[in-house]
Order: C-alpha cells, then structure tokens, then sequence
C-alpha cells in the first residue's frame, strides 16, 4: 500500500513506462484480475436479480470479501471481469465508498471494469485480457466468491524466485490443505480436485477431478509423472481458484482457444501437454490461513458458519469492514448491529442480526444470519438460515436451515423446512407448510427474468411466486461448462447435502443423460474416451479399450484432432472463394495421419462439421436459409463434399458404418443443442438423414440399422432426436409411397420451422 | 507485524512511508483498514495513532484551534471505533487533544499580552516556538475587543472538551478579522503542535527503555523470574536486568499447535539471556502451576491499564497472575504511562477479544471443526487486586 489515491495513481502511471523496460523487475505494482462472472447457475433463483458476487454472505456482499482480500495483500491494481449483471456490480462498486475508483480512499490507485460482450466462459475473459495488453507482470487471478484471510506475500516471493531462476515458472496455484478428515468445506465442493505434486520443488504435474457421480471411479496417472522421481497424490486441498500467473499464463490461454475453466481445461490441459509448452506450474499448500470460494449454496452456507465462528478473521462482523456497518460481539456468540432490537424473552445464539432488524419475544434463532430491517414475530424459530434484508416473518413460523432473500415475507405459522430457497420479493401467506422433499425453490420470476405466475397452491391465495423449475433445456443452453455438469448436480438441486442423490437411482438416470452431452459438447474430450459401453466394431476395440484405460489422457491427442478438423472443415465449407472440397479433404486426411486418430473421431469430426454448417445456415444472421435448403446448401455447396462424406466419413460401404455415421450426426447435433432446439435440432437430423439418403452416401438398410441401435435412444434428448426421424423411417420403410410421404416429411418440417 | 520482506503487504512502516505520496483521506482510510484488520495491532497502534495525528494537523485545513481539536477528534474516534479493543489509541488521541490545548492556551496567553503590549508578542512568540517561522507580527491585529470575544468561550480546556456548539458562533461572528490574523498562530500553533506529537512519538518509543532502567530494582540475583508470553517491553526489561544481574527466566507461553513467529522471536530471547550469561527455562502454560512455588515473581506487561488499575492482557496471563496471588507472589506489570486509560473497563473488554479458533483447532480436522464451538479469547482482563506492581516509564 505503498502508493495509493490519487497521487498514488498519478506516480503508478508516471512509473509505467519505465518498468514496462524492466518488465522482469516490475514488481512495484502488484495486479489482480477479479472473475466476477461465473458462467455457472448454482444460485439460483437468486442470481436471477442479483450477481453472485452480491450476495450478502454474512450481510456482507461476497466481492467484499474479495476485494479487502486483495487490499490486506496490497493488491494495487485491480481488474473486475464482469458477465450477467455487469451494472449490478458496476454500480455497486462504484457507490461504494471505500472500493470506487473516484475515490480518494480507496486502497487500490486504479480499478477497471472490462466488459466483454461476446464471452461465455472464463476462458474468452482471458484471452480478452492476453490481448488488451494491460497486465505489465505477475498478477493474483481470482473469483469474485472469494473469502480468505491467506497472506500472499510468501507464495508470492517464491513465485517470483523460481520465476526469476526458470522463466518458464509461469503460475503458481494457492492451495489449502484440509486433511485426511474433511472440513465441510472440502465435502460441501462436489469436485475433487486432485494434484499430482513434486513435494520437493512444489511442482504441480498432473490435475485431475473427481467427483463421486463419476462413473469409473480410477485415475490415470501420467507415465511421465513417474519421472520425476517423488510425488505425491492429494486429494486434501481446498482449491480456492488463487493463482499468481505471470503474463505467459494469458498467452498460453489464448493458444488454446477451446479451454473454457482455469482448472479443468486450462490447467489439465497445460500440464498434460508440458512437453509441448515447457511450461512449468506450481502449487503453494498452505496450511494455515482460510481460504474458500462461495462457489455453490453448500459452499456458501459453510462459509457463513466459518465467518461466524471466526475462521475468516479478520473478516468476521465485529471488523466492520463495510463501511456503515456497526457489529459488536454481544453476548451468546451473537454479532449485532445498533439499533437491532431483540424483545425480552427472545433468544438469540450464535447469530448475526443486522440493523433495523426487531426479534419479538419468544423466537428462537440460532447459528443464522439476518440481514437489516428484518421483522421477526412472536415464536419463530429460525435455525441455521440466512435471511436477507427486509424480511418479514410472521408469528410462530419456523424456517429451518433455508435461504430467505430480501424482502421476502413470510406468513404466520408457515413452516420452511430445510433446504428451502426463497427468492426475492416472494410472500407466502399464513399458514402454509412448504414440501420438503424436494425443498422448494421459490421465486417470483422464472428462468427466464419473467414474471412468474403466482402458483397459489403453494403460496397460498394471499401469496406471489411460484415454483422456480430449471427447465432441462434451459439449462443446457445456460450451463456453459458442460464439463462441470455432473458434479453441478450436487451443487445446485441438492442444496445442503450430498446425501440422498448418491444412492437414489433418478440420479443414476441423470448422469446417464448428462454423460452423453458431456460426450459432444466437449470438444476436447473424445468420442471415442468416454463412448458409452455400447457394443462398437472390431476395427475400433483397440483403440476404445486404450482410450478408456488412460481416460482422457490418450483421448487429448483426439481432442486436438477433433477440433482441427472440425474447424477446417467448417471453413472450408464456408469460404466463398473456392468451391472445391479438394484441398479441405487433403488437409484433413493429413491432419489424420499426423494425429493417428481413429476413424471413429473422424467420422465424428466429419459429423461435427457439416451439422454446424447447417445449422450455421439456418441463423439469419448467415442467410436464415430454411432447413431444407440449409442442408442441401452445406452439402452440396461444395465439389466432392458429399463424396467426402461418403468416403471419409461413412468410410465404407457396411451397414454398420451407415449407422455409426447416423449415429455421429446425431450426437453432433446433440452437441449444437445450445443453439438450436430440440426439435428443430430433430427435424435438421431428419433432413440431413434424408439428404444423405438422396445423394446415396446412406442407403436405406443403414438409416434402419442406425433406428434399431439402441444407443440411438438413450437419454432424453437423444430420444427427442430420434423421435423426429420416425417419419423419415417410417417412409424408408414404406419405400413405395415415397412422393406422398416425402411431402408430408417436408411439411412436418415447416411445421417444426415455424 | 515483522518488517515484511515482501513491499506488497500493508504495513505501519509502509503506510507511515507513504504519507507524502497520499492525501490525508487516504492515510487515515488506509490506517483505520489495518487496524480493522489486524495489521497493525498491540504495541504498533499508539505509534501509528500518533504518525496520523501528525498527519492531520500537518495537512488538514483549519484556521483556528477549535477546528483543528474537531478534526483531531474525528478521526480520533473514528480510529477508536476501528479498534475497539485497542485502548491505546484512544489514549494517543487524548494526550494530541491536551497538546493541543495546551499549547493554544499558552498562546492565547501570549495573545491576551499581545494585545496589551504589542512589543511583548514578538519577543514572546520566537521563544515559545522552536523554530519561529516567520511570526508575522501585529500589522492587522484583531482589535482586543474581537478577540476577547472569541477567547471567552474557547479558553476554557473544558468548553473545548466537548461543547463545540457555543463556541462556534462567536468564531463565526469574529471570522473575518480573525481570518486575516490567523496565519501567524495558526503556523506557529501548527509546528508547536507537531512538536509536541513528536516528542509523544519519543516518548513511546523510549517507554521500553526508560522501563527496563528500573530492571535491576526489581529482579535480584538468584531470582527466578516468569515472564509470561514476554512482549518486548518485558523481553527488553529482562535483557537489560541480564546485563547487571544473575537469575533464572522461566518463559510461558501457550502452547500453540503452530509455532511460527512467536516462537521465533522467544528464541531470540533465549539467545540474548543466554548470552548475558542468565538461564532459561520453557515453560507451556498448561506447566505454569507446577513451576510457581519456585518463582519469585511474576512478569508481563499490559495492553492498557484501567482507571480502576484493571489490566488489558494478552490472553493466558491472567492464569499466570491468579497463579502467583495463590502462592503470593509478586505480580510486576510493565506498562508505560500511554498506556494508562482514564476510563472503565467496557463489557467487550472483559468478555475479551476473540481470535480465530485456529490456533486451538486444526481447520484440516473436519470433524472436530463440526462438532466443537471454539472460543479463542486473545485477550484477557485482570482484576487491579491481581496486580501488586505497576512499572511505568515515569
């Protein structure tokens, strides 16, 4: 805090130029980077309002935490990537007293929002930060959730001693270890995260994660690992997203422009392909300090009971960090606000109560929060809750181990048993018992920012606010790390515990369904490591069997072909100058052999592209041609496309080949869900099914053989997929009728157009 | 807080260094955020009280002593309210305020002279001012009338305490003529006043020297000394009484799963006795009872001292003094005069400040991190019938 207000930020800027020349040495500004977006729903209903990162946690906004964190570890310049509710936290910030760039008290001499428009994932943050250009040197990656006491400095000095004795010491990763008996914090994560260290240098070698909905339940470790001599395997650390990254961290981002999350693409991925890159990278494992992320509810119900209980400290309610804030340790363990007014006989313990907030005689509330201006009545029991500003709660209700947002107002004698949500502005009438099983999430908006219906059923008749359901779709086209999916179950529906899910087969199904997506939306993972264990041909065994056994380890190199050939082949069925496929072939066969892959992943490569084409086509924004003409126009465009497909591609002239190429197209259309919808998704497979037909790369007995493959069918989506192609079949079958039944399919698919 | 090798960290050494480079805003923003979090704490927090103080009345605008006493008092208080368990700074600010007073009380005098003998003020005014800078002498006097006016209310130290409302208006009324006389005392007033921080910048940081010269009263030869989680006041006080003396230093301290700095800096201590020839013995806290009947007295120093003669102690000694007034023993409590607090004991301070629950439970122990409720209290209170001697720098 060596600089800081104005001055300071007039001698930081006036010193730039000069340290950009002795960038090695620029260590007098130390930078941060804030991922203030997530790209994740775990909190919602909540963050249909408000940012995550706004959230009172403790009636303190998580950023909070986030930005003194920085402050005590005399972060000077600080950078806030903002997605969903960028003016929410622009505002707030800029409001703010202490943190607001304007003013001359804050701790930092400059504080820049940067907006990216077009991002959906953390990995296009930071590549747009590779290219701004303004990190000068080593600067502290971190999210927007975080809360942590942790001085950095020492974690720091090593970074900058090893960076300085091996340039190639590039990042390093804050670690906390929590033992062999889990804090509720390490069981609250869902993931795992496993590190593979050098416990001598602190080398971080390989990265994994597990968690325990995944299906195969080993890890595959590296066999370069074992070249190193000793390490060790943990699965004790707390991984709180702190790294301290040196530039050439951005520039590695920006060389791979599928990774979407700093630890399972970014830093899986840079390890994995260390002799590629060189690029060392380190964990620090403290063993002292707290560290942890409000990353999910569970996450954020643990951290308020640290904070309670003083882990965080300095960042407990009696530091009166926000300015306003007016905490004293009172007795019982309680932190209460002035003018909080608590009525004789009622009993509070092991709480925080806010400003405003008045507690009638006979309530009982214990191990919560509640946020200012609450008005509590006569016998509530509140009981490991947190309750936002504003909340009103009726005599003799009992809210149990739930989160009631602000300005929530519950009714008289209402019971909320655990694991409810209620969202904001929500009001259940009297007397009304909410399910617990599920636990409600209550909202009055839906998924989509709309005003909800109010479902009186549940409410009452004088309530407002209505179930909050994710429907599965939405979710889909939401949830943009695919890759965290399956542990994102036990994140979000399951609000308080891992119990219960794990065992009950609705779960079972889930991963089921959601594993296929994970297949096709992850581009990096292949087809082939992680096909389900579906019956698959003699050609392809080998390399089925050597891909599950090294897991995504040996399917990397897939990966990588995948997408090369996927992007190549787009644009070569984009480009306008040439109509020739001739030299996209090449390339691409070429790209085969120096990859080795599989015809499997090129066959689903081939797939991959020419729906992304089409579907590509379909978008106004590329012509809005109509589904038909799209299909026809993606593959006919081009000279030797289609012959393309039918060599390469289906790559012979069996059945079986047929229907594997069916089933590619199928999968890949599953993967451009997030685009379109299902049924549009359905009749564009119809369609190509059908062109494919015409133009004799697949032949009747193939599209049939595909219809009775039983993979075809599994999961919901898949299914939805194969259901619009009923028709098509339905006509192959019938190939007699083929003029009347081919009118009715195109009519069908206007109909699904419009 | 150790000097940090690393320059990122705030720190009272960074912040103090900083003090040209910021506004004033910021300096005392930044201060009240160490305080609140912790960075600077104990022994440092008078020092950094006394650094800002300076710093206000360095840089602040005001134009008459009342305005500078509201100013100091603002942040005064608003550095208390930052650390309510650090009494030391309310004291800091206190012992500013009565400076203040003070000094513009002598100047008034002189004025109330000046304006009789206007020859007497410039010989007057150099004298008390060490470096006189430029004493603009008399031209645009205010006529004696004015000033009396203004003098009335605000000479008294008690008006300037805590009535401000009253002696608002004269000064309001007399602004003008005032105004333009202000300078010369203002400036005069101004270096006076950060004289006087700067010799209670001294005095802190002598306290522990002038207390230790009393150390070869206190410990005899052959005594068996505890000192309890030695501060260094009590770490100097015993190597100075090392350099006169030979005896037996028994070092408690908690025994903490972590050692760390603390015990770090014990181990100096060790090497300096053990260097000036005295023996030392460690000690757990959880073993102090045992060791008891064999000391001769019993060492530490204090946070603050109440008005009632009631200790702030760092947590753990407390037991230490109930042990020794069980075997009566003597009880010596090191602490300077700035550290004397002319009020009672508040509630938070006898409930005592708590500390994470850390240091008594490993956070990797899940289970016991669940199932137990941790009270760390860092802070003790000591009845004044514990205490038999109070060792001050006076």
């Amino acid at each position: 805090m060596s600089k800081q207000g104005k001055g300071g930020g007039a001698a930081g800027k006036a010193k730039k130029p000069a340290k950009a020349g002795a960038d090695e040495k620029g260590e007098d500004v130390l930078q941060a980077v804030i991922l203030a977006d997530s790209f994740q729903d775990k909190f919602k209903p909540f963050t249909l309002e408000t940012p995550r990162c706004l959230l009172p946690l403790v009636n303190v906004p998580v950023i909070e935490y986030t930005l003194e964190f920085l402050a005590s570890n005399g972060v000077q310049e600080v950078f806030i990537y903002c997605g969903a509710h960028s003016e929410n936290i622009e505002r707030y910030i800029h409001e703010s007293t202490r943190w607001s760039p304007a003013s001359a008290i804050s701790p930092f001499s400059s504080l820049e929002f940067i907006r990216v428009s077009d991002a959906h994932s953390i990995g296009d943050f930071l590549r747009d930060l590779d290219k701004r250009g303004i990190i000068t040197g080593d600067f502290v990656l971190v999210h927007g959730d975080l809360v942590s006491n942790i001085q950095l400095d020492a974690a720091l000095a090593k970074h900058r001693a090893r960076r300085e004795a091996n340039r190639d010491a590039c990042m390093t990763v804050v670690l906390r270890s929590v033992g062999d008996q889990p804090h509720r914090a390490a069981k609250a994560r869902g993931i795992t995260p496993v590190f593979v260290v050098d416990p001598a240098t602190g080398r971080c070698l390989q990265y994994e994660e597990m968690h325990p909905l995944q299906s195969e339940h080993y890890l595959d470790l590296d066999p370069a690992v074992f070249s190193h001599g000793e390490f060790e395997i943990r699965t004790d650390l707390v991984d709180c997203g702190i790294d301290i990254c040196t530039p050439d961290v951005l520039a590695l981002w920006s060389e791979s422009f599928d990774y979407e999350l700093p630890r399972k693409n970014f830093l899986h991925g840079v390890l994995k392909d260390w002799e590629l890159n060189g690029k060392l990278l380190y964990a620090e494992i403290l063993d002292e300090g707290y560290a942890a992320r409000a990353s999910n509810l569970q996450m954020y119900d643990c951290i308020s009971r640290d904070v309670l209980e003083r882990w965080t400290l300095p960042f407990v309610p009696d530091s009166n960090l926000i300015h306003g804030q007016t905490y004293k340790r009172v007795k019982g363990g309680n932190y209460v606000e002035d003018h909080a007014l608590a009525e004789r006989g009622a009993k509070v313990t092991r709480s925080v109560v806010g400003r405003g907030t008045t507690i009638k005689a006979g309530s009982v509330i214990s191990g919560s929060s509640i946020g200012r201006r609450c008005k509590i009545g006569k016998d509530v029991r509140i009981e490991n809750s947190h309750i936002w500003d504003d909340a009103v709660i009726g005599d003799g209700a009992s809210v149990v181990h739930s989160v009631l947002a602000g300005s929530v107002v519950v009714g008289a004698h209402c019971r909320i048993p655990e694991g409810s949500l209620i969202s904001y502005n929500v009001h259940i009438d009297s007397g009304i018992q909410m399910p617990s099983k599920p636990p409600a999430r209550i909202s009055v908006l839906t998924d989509d920012g709309q005003l909800a219906p109010t479902d009186t059923s549940l409410v009452g008749p004088g309530g407002t606010g209505a179930l909050y359901e994710v429907a599965a779709d939405e979710e889909e086209s939401d949830d943009e790390d695919g890759a965290n999916r399956d542990p994102a179950i036990l994140q979000s529906s399951l609000i308080y515990s891992l119990e219960g899910l794990n065992i009950s087969t609705s779960s079972i199904s889930t991963l089921a369904s959601e594993q296929d997506d994970y297949d096709t939306d992850n581009d990096n993972i292949s087809l082939a490591g992680s096909v389900q264990a579906g019956d698959y041909f003699g050609s392809h065994a080998r390399d089925r069997l050597s891909s599950f056994a090294s897991d995504e380890s040996a399917s990397k190199p897939d990966g990588d072909f995948h997408n090369d050939a996927v992007n190549g082949l787009v644009d070569a069925l984009r480009a306008d100058d040439s109509t020739d496929f001739d030299s996209a072939k090449l390339e691409f066969m070429g790209l085969r052999l120096a990859n080795n892959a599989s015809d499997s992943a090129m066959r689903r490569a081939i797939a991959v592209a020419f729906v992304r084409r089409a579907a590509e086509l379909m978008r106004p924004e590329h012509g809005g041609l109509e589904l038909t003409k799209a299909v026809a126009e993606a593959l006919t465009s081009k000279h030797g496309a289609v012959k393309f497909i039918k060599e390469v591609g289906v790559g012979g002239d069996g059945v079986a080949q047929q229907a594997e190429f069916a089933l590619a197209v199928q999968r890949a259309l599953l993967g451009e869900l997030k685009e379109l919808e299902v049924g549009r998704a359905g009749a564009l497979l119809a369609a190509l099914l059908q062109q494919l037909y015409n133009r004799d790369v697949l032949e009747e007995e193939g599209i049939l053989a595909w219809w009775a493959d039983k993979r075809v069918g599994e999961g919901e989506k898949m299914d939805a997929l194969r259901e619009k192609c009923r028709v098509l079949v339905e006509w192959l079958e019938n190939a007699d009728e083929e003029e009347s039944s081919e009118e009715e399919e195109e009519d069908n698919e206007h109909d699904e157009d419009e | 807080m150790a000097p940090s090798q690393a320059s990122h960290v705030p720190s009272l050494d960074n912040l103090i260094k900083s003090f040209n480079s910021q506004s004033l805003e910021a300096s005392i923003e930044s201060l009240i955020f160490l305080l609140k979090r912790r960075q600077v704490k104990g022994d440092e927090c008078a020092k950094a009280t006394a650094h800002i103080l300076r710093q206000v009345v360095a840089k602040s605008k005001w134009r008459d002593v009342d305005e500078l006493l509201s100013r100091v008092q603002s942040v005064g208080s608003r550095l208390v309210r930052s650390a309510p368990l650090e009494p030391v700074i309310g004291n800091v600010v206190r012992r500013v305020l009565g400076l203040i007073r003070d000094e513009a009380n002598e100047d008034r005098n002189a004025d109330d002279i000046g304006s009789e003998a206007a020859s007497d003020i410039q010989s007057l005014t150099p004298s008390t001012t060490p470096q006189p800078p430029r004493p603009r002498p008399t031209p645009i006097r205010p006529s004696p009338s004015v000033l009396s006016s203004g003098l009335t209310v605000s000479k008294s130290m008690f008006n300037l305490l805590s009535v401000k409302a009253p002696s608002e208006s004269p000064v309001t009324g007399a602004s003008t003529p005032l105004s333009q006389a202000q300078p010369a005392s203002v400036h005069a007033l101004r270096s006076e006043v950060m004289d006087g921080i700067e010799e209670i910048l001294d005095e802190i940081n002598q306290a522990d020297d002038q207390i230790a010269g009393f150390s070869d009263i206190q410990i005899h030869p052959g005594d068996y000394v505890l000192a309890y989680q030695p501060s260094r006041t009590v770490e100097r006080f015993l190597v100075k009484a090392a350099s006169k003396r030979r005896f037996t230093v028994i070092i408690a301290s908690l025994e903490s799963p972590s050692p760390g700095s603390s015990e770090l800096s014990y181990a100096a201590l060790r090497k300096k006795l053990n260097a000036a020839g005295v023996n030392t013995i460690n000690l757990a806290s959880n073993g102090l009872m045992a060791y008891i009947p064999r000391v001769n007295k019993v060492i530490f120093s204090a946070k603050a001292v109440y008005q009632n003669g009631g200790l702030l102690v760092d947590s753990g000694s407390c037991v230490a003094a109930q042990a020794a007034r069980e075997y009566l023993k003597p009880v010596i409590v090191l602490c300077p005069v700035y550290k004397f607090c002319p009020e009672d004991p508040s509630d938070e301070v006898s409930r005592g400040e708590l500390g994470s629950p850390g240091s008594y439970v490993s956070y990797a122990n899940g289970s016991a991190v669940d199932a137990l409720d941790v009270e760390n209290t860092v802070t003790d209170y000591i009845p004044p019938d514990l205490v038999d001697v109070y060792l001050t720098n006076l």
